[in-house]
């Protein structure tokens, strides 16, 4: 390639010089099929469109707009109120029970209920375009953790109208959270409200990663994989590893608070740590959940802003990564204060600093791209120069409060508080707002102002530093956390004026965002496809998008494929038969191409699932356990249950293709790519692995519950209590075993052909399931061991109960598959859902095997 | 050790802001540097060689130097900490509970509530643990943070050198007066140290006759939850503040000066003074009121 002369505007090699002119980038060829396409993506019109729809441009601005809303709810009035509060000493505008309510409520919401959808929102809503691919993996399931979400902050939120509003912090540490001290309902709106955003969150999570991994443009493989791309694939297994534990976490707590168990009692063999650990288990995470997603937004905008490709791509991804694997090393600095030994001290502020070299390999990326490109002074520009700057200072003091020496002075005093707020504004709410300014033109067709834009940007940018720089030095001064005054012999008094000055100074500037936003969308000007002269995909279709996105799948032959492509269908002339084909057929459902992992080849055509209102009956399943749990209704769990799984059947019922096997087989045939018109076997496949991750994650957990609290116990069964009988339980391991080897057998029949035989192995599979989940309940009921009597017994009755649910969902789908064996759904060809059932089964008894050697075996042979 | 905490704090801030200046210099650099440029994105990206310098040098060299210094000062610092108590170490039990601190001198048989003292130059193992919830202890001038938990007993081992008197907050979030679980922490020469010990370790003071009728409204309406040694002989049933030398002491809940009338104000509603507290209205008449006031006005 030949340096391109910069006088010629030729595509592919010139922005606009000022942000004025049209962009000269390559865009998408529309085929005559386009309209067709755009009116079978659409989901349909009205309210029944508003409860069915599964578009992921609907998904994702959900998301974002509820994030938001909650952003303004909890974020900003919470703060200003608390901030005036602490304006002078000795204040008297609020009480110490609105005080304790109000910071709770701001760290929960925030931490749950804001920055988590808004970067999921962006994950869905940006990533079939960004990809180059017209949906995520699972609509449904996009749908699912949207009702979910919103539904548990309403939940959550509830609270309010019964004055039963939580307050023993974000961290809800235990005793304080627990029945002793929190009795009335207010800490279970707490635990059953934000429980039902988690499982949104692994919802949406199990959609990210499978989107990422196996959904992009061909040609795309990883090494040319837009960073937000990977960022948020990193971000989704980091929700996975860190939210199940604390869904695990929560549930220990509500058995505490709502069935009389003793985990977290000390008096009873409970431990008040055991919580913590579960808690900053997901806690330390969760801010890097936040944290790398914003680092993805960052590395997509300093590119275009600079007019060069980013610096060490691959440094940036081995970074994300390590950020990724680091996270989950260091939970124990949130805890350096309650009598850890010393070594474990050192492990752990090593592992904390440890940190610090892939912040600084993605910072110093930053500045080299900086440095070797020109910058284009644009809102988004700004927003990602605020970030570099307020990050790298609340970084500084994150290496500082990781030497334990000084963080036992810091902790739980108002330097925390300084420290985490330029962290999360400046290394995460600045690069929302600049993602906001850099993406708002592409889905409303039209631009943010940039006059308003500079306001918003040194409104924040000057107020966020008013307010929370001087609380460095009043924690320093010794001014604890969470009280709701001082005195005025202490000293702190005019810090705090001036950060309460500077709050109102931030929502000001929020105010202008807001007003921004409001106006742009309907006056802002006209955008067109691609006003920033950006390089990856999405802005080559244009500003809004069509519903379907792409009706001729782009071909990537680069990183930047706006800047170094001279037009986004040409290549491999396989390929540029494949992605004109797809334009132009099938037009009767919604297809959409599933590839290679690394290679980015097509693998698949297969259906995307269409709008359906199951996703949302089976959330209001969910909500209708969680809120009979709070309401005490007993039954109401089993109702709720019953929803939850008929719902899911009912999403998950196979639907006729309208196609038959030898349209598919043609297609095939002369394409090289597999059609699946009854829905994908890959996606399927991944799905259940992520399932099976994520119940493996869940029972680590619990096993990790159960080995502290033997630990914490210095006789265990405690005295008094004799170990469960090894009778029942050892025939229904057997039970499972068999279960799985018929599963087995089963499947390598219907691979064979072999059609009695396979129905015969699956029965056999399905009996046997069901026969170790009837042995294993007499078991768990007739071991006479007391779930309310000590912790050992809580430990026991739960992690037997995780048993049998595991079992009882392998049971339902072995008899799922066999109902739709029976009439002839599975052939030679087609099997994907019995090789499904076949992994459960397998990851299922080894689960079983582990946990009946951990609750049966290890009293008797210790 | 609050000495090598603050030393390890001033070379954190200035490792800190040296960083900081750097990178936001290299930044400014970087944006005016490019300023003549052409609008154009060069084929085939940024000079590796150059790249490599950056990524190496700033993001893999930078941070690591800085963090070796870093940690080898932390574990420095970390070992001049004592976790077990040296020998000759005076040893007080501190137990938190909602919202107040009980101080004991198990070896000298003193119970205190809301103030610790200690002798200025001896090391000090405070026993910390929780009767209730979690709770904090910190005295930020002398350094050094520990929980108390209701598990077990930690370990916070201090000394003070000078004399002085010092406030203290809780640091971990115990509830409703969170705010309000303060202690008074008084560093005195030994001598002072051994005579205030000494004095409340002793028993209360006789009963005279003008405390007589407060003695016997202390013993129907307080005595369920506050001792005065000797004169209650069982423990109380439940545990609320030692009372055997209450006039000894600065504060009435850790947040009201102890004088008579604030005294009569928090017997008769403490949820006024301090919302929250653990301790009932006292439903007494004037009588009994004055009484009682004037009776522990004479527990010195």
């Amino acid at each position: 390639m030949t340096a391109p002369d910069p006088s010629t505007v030729g595509p592919g090699h010139t922005g606009p010089s000022d942000g004025t002119g049209p962009a000269a980038t390559p865009m998408v060829v529309e085929p005559p099929t386009h309209d067709r396409l755009d009116r079978l993506w659409a989901d349909p019109p009205g309210l029944r469109g508003q409860l069915t729809g599964v578009q992921n441009d609907k998904i994702g601005k959900r998301l974002l707009l509820t994030g938001f809303f909650f952003l303004i709810l909890g974020g900003s009035v919470d703060s200003v109120v608390m901030r005036l509060q602490l304006a002078v000493p000795n204040n008297d505008l609020i009480g110490p029970e609105l005080y304790n309510e109000l910071f709770t409520n701001h760290g929960s919401v925030t931490m749950f209920l804001v920055i988590l959808p808004i970067f999921e929102g962006f994950a869905i809503l940006l990533l079939p375009l960004v990809l180059g691919t017209r949906e995520m993996p699972f609509p449904r399931l996009g749908a699912f953790s949207y009702w979910t979400f919103l539904l548990g902050g309403l939940l959550y939120y509830s609270a309010t109208l019964f004055q039963l509003v939580p307050n023993a912090g974000w961290f809800a540490y235990t005793p304080l959270s627990g029945p002793d001290f929190s009795p009335d309902l207010a800490l279970d709106f707490w635990v059953l409200g934000l429980g039902v955003a988690e499982v949104g969150a692994i919802a949406a999570g199990f959609e990210i990663i499978i989107g990422v991994l196996k959904m992009r443009a061909p040609g795309m493989t990883l090494a040319r994989m837009p960073l937000f791309a990977w960022s948020v694939l990193v971000m989704a297994f980091m929700i996975l590893f860190a939210f199940t534990p604390l869904i695990i976490g929560s549930l220990l707590l509500e058995l505490d608070r709502g069935f009389g168990t003793q985990f977290f009692d000390p008096t009873q063999g409970g431990s008040s740590l055991l919580w913590q650990h579960l808690f900053w288990i997901f806690g330390h995470p969760e801010v890097y959940i936040q944290f790398v997603p914003a680092t993805g937004v960052v590395s997509m905008i300093l590119p275009v802003f600079t007019r060069q490709r980013i610096v060490g791509y691959q440094w940036l991804v081995a970074a994300l990564v390590g950020i990724g694997f680091l996270s989950f090393g260091l939970w124990a600095h949130h805890m350096f204060a309650v009598g850890l030994p010393p070594m474990v001290l050192g492990f752990f502020a090593a592992a904390s600093m440890a940190i610090a070299i892939p912040a600084g390999i993605q910072i110093f990326a930053w500045l080299a791209t900086i440095w070797a490109g020109r910058a284009l002074w644009r809102t988004p520009l700004l927003f990602v120069l605020g970030f570099l700057v307020i990050f790298v200072l609340g970084g500084i003091t994150g290496v500082m409060v990781a030497a334990p020496p000084f963080d036992l002075q810091a902790h739980d005093s108002h330097f925390i508080v300084g420290h985490l707020h330029y962290v999360l504004i400046g290394g995460v709410a600045f690069p929302i707002f600049a993602g906001v300014y850099y993406w708002f033109p592409k889905f409303t067709g039209r631009m943010l102002s940039e006059r308003l834009g500079r306001w918003n940007f040194w409104l924040l940018f000057i107020g966020v530093n008013i307010t929370f720089f001087p609380m460095h030095i009043v924690g320093l001064m010794g001014m604890p956390r969470r009280i709701y005054t001082y005195d005025e012999s202490t000293g702190w008094g005019p810090y705090n004026l001036i950060s309460t000055g500077g709050v109102l100074v931030v929502v000001s500037g929020i105010a202008v965002f807001v007003w921004n936003v409001v106006r742009s969308a309907r006056r802002g000007d006209p955008a067109g496809a691609n006003p920033w002269g950006a390089d990856t995909l999405e802005w080559a279709v244009p500003s809004p998008p069509s519903e379907h996105g792409w009706s001729v799948l782009p071909i990537v032959t680069s990183r930047h494929p706006l800047w170094d492509q001279d037009d986004l269908h040409s290549g491999d002339a396989r390929l540029e038969r494949f992605v004109q084909a797809i334009g132009r057929w099938p037009l009767r459902w919604r297809a959409a191409v599933v590839v290679g992992t690394a290679d980015g080849r097509p693998q698949e055509v297969f259906r995307v699932a269409d709008p359906s209102i199951w996703p949302l009956c089976t959330a209001l399943g969910v909500v209708t356990i969680f809120v009979a749990e709070l309401a005490k209704l007993r039954w109401g769990l089993a109702v709720g249950g019953v929803i939850v799984v008929g719902s899911a059947i009912a999403w998950n019922w196979p639907s006729p293709a309208d196609m038959t096997e030898a349209e598919e087989a043609a297609f095939e045939r002369e394409h090289g790519v597999a059609v699946n018109a009854g829905g994908s076997v890959v996606v399927a496949t991944w799905g259940m692995g992520l399932a099976i991750l994520f119940v493996s994650i869940a029972f680590a957990s619990l096993l990790l519950s159960y080995f502290y609290l033997r630990l914490e116990n210095p006789q265990w069964p405690p005295p008094g209590v004799t170990g469960p009988g090894l009778g029942g339980p050892a025939l229904a391991a057997l039970a499972a075993l068999t279960a799985a080897v018929s599963v087995r057998v089963a499947l390598h029949r219907v691979r064979t052909g072999h059609r009695a035989g396979f129905l015969a192995a699956l029965a056999t599979g399905a009996l046997a399931t069901g026969a170790a989940v009837a042995g294993q309940a007499a078991a768990l009921l007739g071991s006479g061991i007391s779930g309310t009597a000590h912790a050992y017994g809580s430990i026991f009755s739960t992690l037997s109960g995780f048993l049998l649910v595991v079992m009882t969902a392998a049971f339902t789908m072995v008899l799922l598959v066999l109902v739709w064996a029976a009439r002839g759904l599975y052939d030679a060809r087609r099997y994907a859902p019995v090789a499904n059932v076949a992994r459960f089964h397998t990851a299922m008894v080894a689960i079983w095997l582990i946990g009946f050697g951990t609750l049966y075996l290890g009293p008797v042979l210790t | 050790m609050a000495r090598s905490a603050a030393a390890l704090w001033w070379l954190m801030a200035a490792l800190g802001g040296l960083v900081f200046v750097l990178v936001v210099a290299l930044l400014v650099a970087g944006l005016r540097r490019g300023r003549a440029g052409p609008a154009r994105v060069e084929p085939g990206g940024p000079e590796t060689g150059s790249s490599r310098r950056w990524l190496v040098g700033g993001g893999v060299l930078l941070p690591s130097v800085v963090l070796v210094v870093v940690l080898g000062a932390t574990v420095a610092a970390m070992r001049d900490v004592p976790v077990q108590a040296p020998d000759g170490a005076l040893v007080v039990e501190v137990t938190g509970h909602q919202y107040w601190w009980e101080i004991r001198y198990p070896a000298e048989g003193a119970v205190v509530a809301n103030e610790l003292h200690l002798p200025v130059g001896r090391p000090v193992a405070l026993r910390l643990r929780s009767a209730d919830v979690i709770h904090s202890f910190w005295v930020p001038a002398l350094g050094g943070k520990m929980d108390a938990l209701p598990d077990g007993v930690n370990t916070l081992v201090l000394q003070a050198d000078e004399a002085g008197e010092h406030t203290s907050e809780c640091a971990e979030f115990c509830g409703v007066q969170h705010t309000n679980m303060s202690l008074l922490v008084v560093a005195e020469e030994p001598d002072a140290f051994r005579a205030w010990v000494a004095a409340q370790a002793a028993p209360a003071a006789p009963v005279n006759s003008t405390g007589a009728a407060g003695a016997d409204v202390f013993a129907r309406a307080c005595s369920r939850c506050h001792a005065v040694r000797p004169a209650t002989e069982a423990e109380p049933a439940e545990r609320g503040p030692d009372l055997t030398h209450f006039a000894s002491r600065r504060t009435i809940g850790a947040i009201a000066e102890n004088e008579p009338e604030a005294l009569r104000r928090w017997i008769s509603d403490p949820h006024a003074m301090k919302t929250g507290v653990l301790m009932p209205a006292v439903e007494l008449d004037p009588h009994e009121l004055d009484a009682v006031v004037t009776y522990l006005a004479g527990l010195r």
